[in-house]
């Protein structure tokens, strides 16, 4: 009995020594992040406006109902999202948004440092994400 | 009935099916583009492809070939499959496929088809189109590179409107829709094509990019501009008619709608509503609370006693107007009418003494049906157009023959088989007199228990075709030829709308009309009817429910004028701008300038101005309750959106005032139904909640004429004038609401004279040059509007819009004599 006890001690031991650590120090050190991970969302540039077409299928397939989208004609006759919204308390970052866009508009960025101070800071509007 | 199988199910059906409606009547789902319910097949896109065991080596397009005995059809197999997806791949090469920008994604039969088909890849390639898309006018947008040529926007503008706006032009791959010389459209912008076309080549421009179909909760209600009563299934959201869906099953309509009920919604979310209660303090009109508002009015109104004059609009509910009715009970006033008593009440009250009876004798779907049909003043297209429609399909599927007795060309007297009997303006009687004449005289009148035969006989002497033509300046042969279709015809129908607009001799029409289908026979013959059609969404009910004068009460005239002499002290408008529309506006003015004047309404309009109370009222998208149709239907409005601030219906408005009067009020549109039917003789036995997406016909499709008698009625001598004015209703507008919605105002913006091109050439006057109409001392001006419908002679103006200021030298008579001038 006395061997077996050992032996799981061992174990547990060797996991204490230095190296093997699963743990990092954040903020100092940061964990790298895969390439398909899901974080703030990022509306995609076009030359001289978004490239969000509003059509409306990532409000449609969103299961949290996060993202409100009100659509416009531009000068140039254009549908173009005059408003465009994620409420980021509600978004569950499942993806579905980027998985519904027709034209690749949006798509999900690494950063996953969202934490704010008032509420209001959570609602991305188009600017802001269109900067993110 | 055929015997046939489809998919292995034993199937019985009409001779005259086709598959696909076989197919379609038993629940088998055949894909189709080009077909549609109320458009003769077609078979231009081949998607309905099946196979015909008789018929084997090819496969057989359902939706034109017709049903035979002992057929075995079969729906789908891979082949089927294949070929259907072929087609849809050959489809695709041309089509843009810009789903996300397109507003018809979500409700596009050709997304839909490429889903259930699995089209993902196409073996084919070939240019897609770079065509211009139509930008020019406001309401209809047209991109045809996104056409899949099914045809229906032109087979729906020719078989249905009868306009003919488009047709295909070029050949082959460049074949393409396109209007005359391939301009923007410039035509009655009904949109029946952008019902019809099952991609989004064709689209309300007033709604492009606001919503995707799938966010709309759809409600079905009615329309509140004309008598039709169409069903109009509002698209909602965010408390908003954001547009007018397509709809096609419910309703007696069948989808088809005119200019006003597709694109004029939008006065429902003007940012001009009433929303607050309005009193005058200290000369200027004020927000007030309702309770302050409700307490003045109900002190007035107590006061005034018997004195109180009520003229309503005729737009307001059946329940709506019941409770109003209440009020002037409650008061003890018989000073009550609404608009048709200036008009419609006069039709009904001539209906009334010849026949016993109030309303239209037939219902519309039977139109369809008729093989001749008399159309009296010309207008009627203009103030019930999807009447005007179903009278086009009794010609074009029936071949009638319509005549239409007219001071002016319309759009009627443009359709196929059309006959117009063009006389000098106000003798619409003579005309009629004449019809009865020819009947009586060729021995061709139906004389069973009719009475009063030999007096009009005697009476009609003087009115022979011929002499009839000598003083209106018609054409003998034609009434003669027109006497023997309506008298010959197994179905036959005689159609007369009034409006505000022309008031003159209302009742004498209506009796020189019944006369005719009372020696016709057509008055309670099964498929034959006399239609008097009001022109408000609810003339009919408030007929029924006798919103008229009471036992020595006034009527809305009288009222007025009574008010302008200072004898009726307090004046109630519910739904009503007489300034603008009523005759005689100098004596409109004076009356409510006298009265304490209550206005009940959605906008200041220029009658409220003069009020002392303003009341905001809801809109018919705001609204539960009834409205009975022209040929008696009752059908049900569903409120679709709230009102704006603090605005309530009619019936809030009603139940408070009633309760400050100590007396008791429904609770609900369904209760004040439901006492209704225990009031109004022929509403008994119908339930609220039961009537359908139909709606309900009181007295049954055909009601019997009570009594038959033929009463003589002297015909009216023509106008010794140069110049003659008419006055009347424009198809883009109905009463002066439509003149605050975008849609119509965006194709029929401003008043205008309209002119003969004869009278143009003699004044010099060309299309926008403001021109000057002097009668009795009084000018109107206005720009010009240069067309070929009318005679020489003869001016026209439309009564819709309050800056033409035309109800000032109109003062209820037929016709006007006018000194036009050029500025």
């Amino acid at each position: 009995m006395f061997k077996e006890f050992a032996k799981g001690l061992s174990i547990t031991l060797k996991h204490l020594l230095p190296g093997h650590s699963t743990t990092v120090e954040y903020p100092k050190q940061r964990l790298e992040i895969a390439p398909r991970f899901r974080g703030l969302h990022r509306l995609v540039p076009a030359q001289d406006r978004e490239k969000c077409v509003a059509c409306y299928l990532c409000p449609t397939v969103c299961p949290a109902k996060c993202i409100t989208v009100e659509s416009e004609e531009n000068e140039k006759g254009e549908k173009y999202p005059r408003v465009y919204e994620i409420d980021l308390l509600r978004c569950i970052f499942c993806g579905y948004c980027v998985e519904a866009c027709p034209v690749e508009a949006i798509e999900m960025t690494s950063a996953y440092e969202l934490a704010n101070f008032k509420r209001g800071d959570f609602m991305y509007d188009k600017a802001r994400l269109l900067k993110s | 009935m055929v015997n046939l199988t489809i998919d292995g199910k034993q199937i019985t059906t009409a001779k005259t099916s086709t598959i696909y409606e076989a197919a379609k009547e038993n629940g088998i789902y055949i894909p189709v583009l080009c077909y549609a319910k109320k458009l003769l097949p077609y078979g231009a896109c081949r998607i309905c492809l099946v196979e015909v065991e008789q018929m084997k080596g090819r496969l057989i397009p359902s939706c034109t070939t017709p049903v035979t005995e002992g057929m075995v059809v079969t729906t789908t197999s891979d082949e089927i499959n294949k070929v259907r997806k072929t087609v849809l791949e050959f489809l695709l090469v041309n089509h843009v496929v810009d789903c996300p920008v397109c507003d018809k994604g979500g409700e596009c039969d050709l997304q839909d088809l490429t889903y259930e088909y699995e089209v993902v890849t196409n073996r084919f390639q070939g240019e897609k189109f770079d065509l211009p898309t139509d930008e020019v006018n406001p309401l209809i947008e047209r991109n045809m590179n996104r056409c899949v040529l099914c045809g229906k926007c032109v087979r729906v503008c020719d078989e249905v409107v009868g306009y003919g706006s488009y047709s295909f032009i070029n050949r082959g791959f460049e074949t393409k829709i396109a209007t005359a010389f391939d301009r923007g459209l410039n035509c009655e912008f009904c949109g029946q094509c952008v019902s019809m076309c099952p991609v989004g080549a064709i689209l309300p421009r007033p709604f492009k990019f606001k919503a995707r179909p799938w966010q709309l909760k759809d409600v079905d209600t009615v329309c509140g501009y004309c008598g039709n009563g169409c069903t109009v299934t509002l698209g909602v959201k965010d408390n908003q008619v954001q547009t007018i869906r397509f709809n096609e099953d419910t309703g007696v309509n069948h989808g088809n709608l005119c200019v006003r009920g597709r694109f004029g919604y939008s006065y429902v979310n003007d940012a001009t509503r009433l929303t607050k209660p309005l009193i005058r303090k200290g000369g200027e009109l004020r927000e007030a609370s309702w309770d302050e508002a409700l307490v003045t009015i109900a002190e007035k109104f107590k006061a005034a006693g018997k004195d109180l004059g009520i003229i309503s609009g005729a737009r307001l509910t059946n329940e709506e107007l019941l409770l109003l009715k209440r009020i002037s009970s409650a008061l003890g006033t018989h000073h009550l009418d609404h608009s048709g008593g200036e008009c419609y009440q006069g039709l009904t009250a001539g209906l009334n003494e010849t026949m016993g009876i109030s309303a239209s004798t037939g219902t519309f779907p039977q139109v369809e049906k008729c093989n001749a049909i008399l159309a009296i003043r010309s207008d009627f297209y203009e103030t019930h157009p999807v009447f005007g429609m179903v009278i086009n399909q009794a010609i074009r599927l029936n071949d009638a023959q319509l005549s239409v007795i007219a001071d002016k060309r319309g759009k009627l007297s443009k359709l196929p088989n059309a006959r117009t009997l063009m006389h000098k303006p106000g003798c619409e009687i003579n005309m009629i007199n004449a019809l009865c004449q020819v009947i009586i005289a060729e021995g061709l009148a139906k004389t069973d228990d009719l009475q009063g035969l030999a007096e009009l006989t005697k009476a009609l002497a003087d009115y022979t075709p011929e002499t009839v033509a000598k003083m209106v300046g018609a054409d003998a042969e034609a009434i003669k030829k027109t006497a023997r279709e309506l008298a010959g015809a197994k179905n036959a129908a005689i159609v007369v709308a009034y409006g505000l607009p022309y008031t003159a001799h209302s009742k004498e029409i209506a009796i020189a009309a019944s006369n005719l289908a009372l020696l016709t026979g057509i008055a309670g013959r099964e498929g034959s009817g006399l239609y008097l059609c009001g022109e408000k969404a609810n003339s009919q009910g408030a007929i029924d429910l006798q919103i008229t004068p009471g036992p020595a009460g006034l009527g809305a005239q009288q009222m007025l004028n009574s008010a302008a002499e200072g004898r009726l002290p307090v004046l109630y408008l519910v739904g009503e701008d007489p300034v603008v529309t009523y005759p005689d506006q100098g004596l409109v003015k004076k009356a409510l300038e006298k009265s304490f004047l209550v206005v009940q309404d959605l906008f200041l309009t220029d009658s409220a101005k003069y009020a002392d109370v303003v009341l905001p009222a809801a809109s018919f998208t705001e609204k539960d309750g009834t409205f009975t149709n022209a040929e008696r239907r009752i059908q049900r409005l569903r409120a679709g959106i709230k009102s704006p601030g603090e605005a309530k219906s009619d019936f809030v408005v009603f139940q408070s005032l009633l309760n400050k009067l100590q007396k008791t009020a429904p609770a609900a549109p369904a209760a004040a139904f439901g006492e209704l039917t225990g009031e109004v003789a022929g509403y008994a036995g119908i339930v609220y909640e039961q009537i359908g997406p139909q709606g309900e016909v009181w007295g049954g499709e055909t009601l019997a004429p009570l009594k038959k008698v033929l009463i003589p009625v002297a015909g009216n001598e023509p106008l010794q004038a140069e110049y003659q004015l008419l006055v009347g209703s424009a198809l883009y507008h109905s009463g002066s609401v439509s003149t605050r919605s975008k849609g119509p105002m965006s194709v029929c913006p401003e008043p205008y004279i309209e002119l003969g091109r004869d009278d143009a050439v003699t004044l010099n006057v060309k299309t926008g040059d403001m021109i000057q109409l002097k009668a009795a001392g009084v000018t109107i001006q206005s720009k010009a509007k240069v067309d070929n419908r009318l005679p020489k002679g003869v001016i026209f103006a439309p009564y819709h819009f309050a800056g033409l200021g035309l109800n000032r030298i109109y003062t209820g008579q037929s016709v006007i004599a006018v000194e036009p001038s050029k500025l």
